[in-house]
């Protein structure tokens, strides 16, 4: 039978996936991006220091990758020096925007499949928050309303978590997760000016000063989240991670890994970073070469053409192209499919060794729970690795606001040549992000972004390959083909961004 | 060098290039069919957006999100929050929108691709079809953030899909349909929480250009607390300089929003406290026209070809 499973929600954006099932198995997935709106047209022809404010608008979950990618691709193309404190700038603000992404996925985005929301029908404790929600729940169920306790139901059946305590500590930190993404983004904010769309961001710095009551403000939040990371998070990604093992198993996608590494270590673009960057195939890990990118578009719905590098990008909608099923296009690398996002991050990194917390920390959870650190390429390794990503961040962000230099200048002096290209590359925390821009008689002549969700996401390739994530979903057991929670679950764990995946 | 007599002149020509004189539109945005009693059921959906809304709808500290949709309004759908998915969801969202489920507020983030609607798709359907059904059974609509409003970064100019805003969706369709404007990119959360709370509470908020009048009477300049250094003509020379920001290209003087005196961000901070020009991200031609760039640095290079 065919079923097709979206709209998919708690995602960013318009996302389909049509399934085909036999006897309660998968066998066939395709990944459907449904919005489209041109940025990379409309940005050709306008100012390039626009660029860094109108990438953002890609999307408003990750907007500072945005920033930080086009900042960096205009100080390549630009020869920018970067001053020291500019280039810890933009770490403390783009880091502190992955911790608040990695709760906002885990509990909002995430939590609802495996946590009983009525479980808090139950709650007989004296904690005023989870009382209000307990006597909300129930006042909504006994109101005869056609749809009570919108948005936390209806939901899809399935099995989920029944352990009452495990049930109740989760809600819980639902709530309080809010309150430290806030927190995360109040930090970014005060260097980026808001959260989301930082207006502060630049080639070669930030807008904002290295001060000693901006940068202890922002050491005491992200401590507040730090604290939240440890005792909250992880233990409750390992507390789904007992209560459903089997999925260290599903959702394991067919192909290699690509990260571009994430905050450097310096102020040069290029510097060694703190997540060293790679692309893995069958435990081999190469350096990335940005000419090996090549996007198709025989499934995507453009009339450009096909199989085009990332420097001669081209983009013509053709919204009724026949056969074609997607807005996103397929980047491949060497013609191959990857994975972009957490488990590639920490897997690109672990395999070379890179750094030590990282594999410190995979080994001691990979034999808790008793899996291979391959198993990360799962459901349940994509959450793990970013409960990794997250404590290894808040630490470095800490340790990173200690080496601004009060008073010292945070920004390069910009003056932008008639004409010029560069790459940026960097790690939104959905994965691997890369901008491109050309410079012609001062305007943009153009702009291509190869965004993380682009490449997850992606349709059939040219040579019908499947994307990262349609191989993730192919050959999964579903209970109920219509509804298919399972493949949700799998769909949830890349994290997808319809908004970045197409913009 | 800078006078204000020069001042005065910049800022006349940038008032016309984006057309603040339009926007004495009448204001006729109001929920006349809200019972205040009940507390606005919000059917959220979204277009041509980024998420960046509903983003900074979750920043929002007193009262709390949660609170915000549990006592304040029922969220009865948003993608990124909702449990259900798929056919459910779908049930649900056409239930409201046939009308069968009662009284609803439609909030539309994200603009309207008007020359393509395959640009937008919802279970098949194009964005559009929804809005037009939802036209015939909402009690009024809230248009959140810069792209439901007017079109947005979607719309910039030389854009392909001829993205645009709500109330010009409904109006080239005759659709006489209430909607409450509430710019931004993106809206600052107690633009949009404040305007529910007032709804539920106390009915229509007073209205200007179609837009709540307590967030955007006055203009970003006159509140801001760098007007002195204007006035005593302190001007921020290059990017991360103090001082005032007109000459680096801050479009304080032509947004209406009260960022100066609200802040974002739990209070914590707001752009030109970073030294960041306003970039008019709450003004109706936001990003529009490619000879308008946000900064005044490359000014006289590459201009008029």
């Amino acid at each position: 039978m065919n079923v097709d499973i979206g709209p998919i929600t708690r995602i960013e954006g318009h996302l389909n996936v049509k399934t085909t099932v036999e006897n309660g198995v998968v066998i066939d997935a395709r990944c459907e991006g449904e919005m489209f709106r041109g940025f990379e047209i409309f940005l050709r022809g306008r100012d390039p220091l626009d660029s860094q404010q109108i990438t953002q608008r890609i999307c408003g979950v990750c907007p500072y990758a945005h920033a930080i990618a086009s900042s960096t691709a205009q100080e390549n193309a630009y020869r920018l020096n970067v001053p020291p404190n500019g280039r810890i700038l933009h770490n403390l603000i783009q880091g502190a925007n992955h911790l608040y992404d990695y709760l906002l996925h885990f509990y909002q985005l995430c939590a609802l499949d495996y946590v009983d929301i009525t479980a808090v029908l139950e709650y007989t404790g004296k904690d005023p928050e989870l009382s209000k929600v307990r006597d909300w729940v129930k006042a909504e169920v006994d109101s005869g309303k056609r749809y009570p306790a919108a948005p936390f139901l209806p939901r899809l059946s399935g099995k989920y978590l029944n352990n009452r305590d495990a049930n109740l500590g989760a809600i819980k930190n639902y709530l309080e997760a809010m309150r430290m993404e806030q927190k995360a983004n109040q930090a970014a904010a005060i260097f980026g000016g808001k959260f989301p769309h930082a207006t502060s961001i630049f080639p070669g710095g930030c807008t904002q000063e290295a001060r000693i009551d901006l940068i202890v403000p922002y050491q005491s939040l992200i401590r507040e989240v730090r604290d939240f990371i440890h005792h909250k998070y992880i233990p409750d990604v390992l507390a789904v991670a007992g209560a459903f093992p089997e999925y260290w198993d599903i959702g394991r996608s067919q192909g290699g890994f690509l990260s571009y590494g994430h905050m450097p270590l310096g102020p040069e673009p290029d510097s060694r970073r703190l997540l060293a960057p790679g692309v893995l195939f069958n435990g081999e890990v190469t350096a990335v070469d940005f000419n090996q990118i090549r996007q198709d578009v025989n499934n995507a719905k453009y009339s450009s053409p096909t199989n085009l590098q990332v420097r001669d990008a081209a983009i013509t909608p053709q919204p009724n192209k026949r056969d074609a099923y997607s807005w996103i296009m397929a980047p491949r690398y060497a013609g191959k499919m990857l994975e972009v996002g957490p488990a590639a991050r920490v897997l690109v990194d672990y395999t070379q060794g890179h750094n030590p917390t990282v594999k410190e920390l995979v080994d001691r959870f990979a034999s808790q729970a008793g899996i291979r650190p391959a198993q990360l390429n799962s459901v349940l390794g994509r959450h793990l690795s970013r409960a990794i990503l997250a404590a290894v961040l808040a630490d470095f962000l800490l340790a990173e606001s200690q080496r601004l230099a009060p008073g010292q200048p945070t920004m390069a002096a910009i003056d932008p040549p008639a004409s010029a290209e560069g790459f940026g590359a960097t790690e939104a925390s959905r994965g691997a992000l890369l901008h491109y821009i050309r410079i012609e008689n001062y305007k943009i002549a153009k702009y291509e972004c190869v965004v993380p969700t682009t490449w997850n996401a992606s349709p059939r390739d040219d040579q019908g390959q499947p994307g990262a994530m349609e191989s993730a979903l192919i050959g999964t057991r579903v209970n109920n083909p219509e509804e298919q929670i399972e493949s949700k679950r799998i769909v949830r764990s890349f994290d997808p961004c319809l908004a970045c995946a197409v913009h | 060098m800078f006078d204000r007599r020069k001042f005065i002149k910049l800022a006349a020509a940038l008032a016309a290039a984006f057309g603040t004189k339009g926007l004495s539109q009448p204001a006729k945005a109001a929920l006349n069919e809200i019972d205040p009693r009940n507390v606005p059921k919000l059917l959220y959906l979204q277009g041509l957006s980024c998420t960046g809304c509903s983003i900074s709808l979750l920043q929002a500290e007193s009262p709390s999100p949660v609170s915000m949709i549990t006592d304040y309004s029922q969220l009865v759908f948003h993608t990124d929050l909702s449990a259900t998915s798929g056919a459910q969801a779908m049930e649900l969202i056409n239930s409201f929108i046939d009308g069968e489920a009662g009284d609803y507020v439609l909030a539309i983030e994200g603009a309207i691709p008007e020359n393509m609607p395959e640009a937008c798709i919802i279970d098949h359907k194009p964005f559009a079809d929804y809005l037009e059904r939802a036209a015939h059974t909402m009690s009024g609509a809230v248009a959140i953030g810069s792209c439901a409003c007017d079109g947005g970064i979607p719309a910039a100019e030389g854009n392909p899909t001829g993205a645009i805003g709500l109330a010009e969706f409904y109006r080239k369709r005759n659709l006489t349909q209430p909607v409450i404007n509430i710019r931004g990119c993106p809206i600052h959360p107690d633009w949009v929480w404040h305007t529910i709370t007032h709804l539920a509470l106390a009915g229509n908020p007073s209205m200007i250009n179609g837009s709540p009048r307590v967030f955007f009477e006055r203009r970003l300049h006159e509140l801001c607390p760098r007007y002195y250094d204007f006035q005593e003509e302190i001007f921020a020379e290059k990017l991360g300089d103090r001082g005032c920001l007109f000459r680096l290209g801050c479009l304080g003087p032509i947004t209406f929003a009260d960022c100066p005196t609200r802040w974002w961000n739990g209070g914590r901070t707001w752009c030109v406290d970073t030294n960041a020009p306003c970039i008019g991200c709450a003004s109706p031609n936001f990003a529009r026209k490619k000879d308008l760039p946000f900064y005044r640095l490359s000014e006289g290079k590459g201009r008029n070809r």
